[in-house]
């Protein structure tokens, strides 16, 4: 069991000694049960942080918007940034590191063990608990969630109210950190890819149909792109601002210009943009469930990125987001790679 | 009388072995369908899956991508990453429901002209039964 203190007594320890910038963690939402990002400066603020279920965000977003950020600085701060990071953050971490996004020296983590239990899906809860607004969300014993109602407490199974992503987790320990709280218990899934497995048992026009419906469901708002720790690039392939304009460009060479794909959210865009945007992460996704969560029409996006992740294993062997030194998925090959599909 | 329908083959093919292949074939008067639509690039390892989504975004029946063989390549390993990329997308592509004929990879080199017709004969005779390729297609 995480202990809140020694998360609390850990942060203070370090802001006070003036090691990092700041620490990014979780505290309570003013208006609500569940937790939200904060940015602790000062010593004093530390008692603001929280660890419950509803720690569902990766914090490791923020780390892609402190290196832009710290790009303007002057002068710049070159201290650490302390965050608090789950299992599935921490891989995000090692992705990052393993693009060289950041030096390690660049982050202080702050790693916090689930254990056997995760964050909850807020779906699945509000279904559990209807007609009664939820108060607070504890971790109870290991099976068990502790939900208080305004009617009171009640214990729920875990298993019945936890992201699906918890449910397929293989990293509930911190692969990084400079400091972990909570077990050290790692966790096994018997079968981490059964939704996919499933979807691939579909035939050809069953599969067809159901991506149809859900990619038609899109609405193009890119918070999928935007939760994403991974979706870092400078210049999207949706943008259209991808060439510099400068006085001279003249109209025609402007008028040329590659658009890969149309904003408008129509049907045969929308699968362009999933398309590329689960391939871009391929061998990259750590199954944060971010972007899934983050969606508004609830498109089934981790399928797909569980999808290539799958592939990835089966066919290359390989497993994102646990040793920093590893060459990226697409940038390394073996001899003995599959080619039964080249002619 | 209905007219049989002729499939739109989009074929990127590396400068150094396939290109030269597909040249050798039209040089030595080979004989093979009309259906391609070569565009040149400098190596197969440089096909984002960008290009391959994108053909079929704009009406492309099918896409072929061809390199040098295994060992060969001008660049020494780009078709290795090639092999390893489009695998992926080969595998996405079947995930959501496009048929797996419609993409497809081969190895040809300067010397295979012969190679390169039956390649393409191949691929028109799969792609012909499928019909127009609907399921990515631009909608106006």
């Amino acid at each position: 069991m995480v202990n809140i203190e020694d998360l609390k007594e850990e942060a203070r320890r370090v802001l006070k000694e003036g090691k990092v910038k700041y620490i990014i963690g979780y505290e309570r939402a003013s208006d609500s049960w569940k937790a939200n990002p904060v940015f602790l400066r000062k010593p004093e603020d530390v008692d603001k942080l929280v660890w419950d279920p509803t720690c569902f965000h990766n914090l490791v977003r923020f780390l892609v918007d402190e290196k832009r950020r710290k790009a303007r600085e002057k002068p710049a701060d070159s201290r650490p940034v302390g965050i608090v990071v789950k299992g599935c953050d921490s891989r995000a971490i090692v992705i990052l590191l393993q693009e060289k996004f950041f030096e390690r020296a660049d982050v202080f983590v702050l790693g916090v063990s689930c254990e056997s239990s995760g964050v909850v899906d807020e779906r699945k809860l509000a279904k559990k608990t209807t007609g009664k607004s939820v108060r607070k969300l504890d971790f109870g014993d290991k099976q068990n969630f502790i939900v208080t109602t305004d009617d009171g407490t009640m214990g729920i199974a875990a298993s019945e109210v936890l992201a699906d992503r918890c449910l397929d987790c293989i990293a509930n320990v911190p692969v990084v950190s400079d400091r972990l709280l909570g077990g050290k218990d790692k966790r096994t899934v018997a079968r981490p890819f059964h939704a996919v497995e499933k979807m691939e048992s579909l035939s050809q026009d069953e599969r067809l149909t159901f991506w149809r419906d859900q990619f038609k469901k899109c609405v193009r708002c890119y918070a999928c792109r935007s939760a994403c720790p991974m979706c870092y690039c400078e210049e999207c392939v949706v943008d259209t601002i991808n060439f510099a304009v400068s006085a001279d460009t003249p109209a025609e060479e402007k008028a040329q210009r590659i658009k890969w794909l149309e904003k408008s959210p129509v049907d045969s865009e929308n699968v362009f943009y999933h398309l590329v945007r689960a391939i871009h992460l391929a061998g990259r996704c750590i199954d944060c469930g971010e972007c899934e969560r983050a969606c508004p029409v609830n498109i089934p996006l981790r399928m797909l990125n569980k999808k290539l992740e799958k592939e990835a294993k089966e066919l290359f062997g390989y497993d994102a987001g646990f040793d920093p030194d590893q060459p990226a998925l697409i940038s390394c090959f073996k001899d003995g790679d599959p080619e039964d599909f080249i002619r | 009388m209905t007219e049989e329908f002729e499939p739109t083959i989009v074929a990127f093919l590396c400068k150094w072995c396939s290109s030269a292949g597909s040249d050798l074939a039209g040089v030595s008067r080979m004989e093979y369908p009309p259906n391609v639509t070569p565009i040149q690039v400098m190596c197969s390892g440089s096909v984002s899956p960008l290009y391959v989504f994108s053909a079929f975004n704009r009406g492309a029946d099918g896409v072929l991508v061809s390199g040098c063989h295994p060992g060969d390549c001008h660049y020494i390993k780009g078709n290795y990453y090639a092999r390893r990329k489009l695998a992926l997308v080969k595998k996405l592509l079947e995930y959501v429901g496009l048929e797996p004929e419609r993409f497809q990879m081969s190895w040809v080199s300067a010397a295979e002209g012969q190679k390169y017709t039956r390649v393409i004969k191949d691929f028109v005779n799969a792609l012909k039964p499928l019909g127009p390729q609907t399921k990515l297609r631009r909608n106006s």
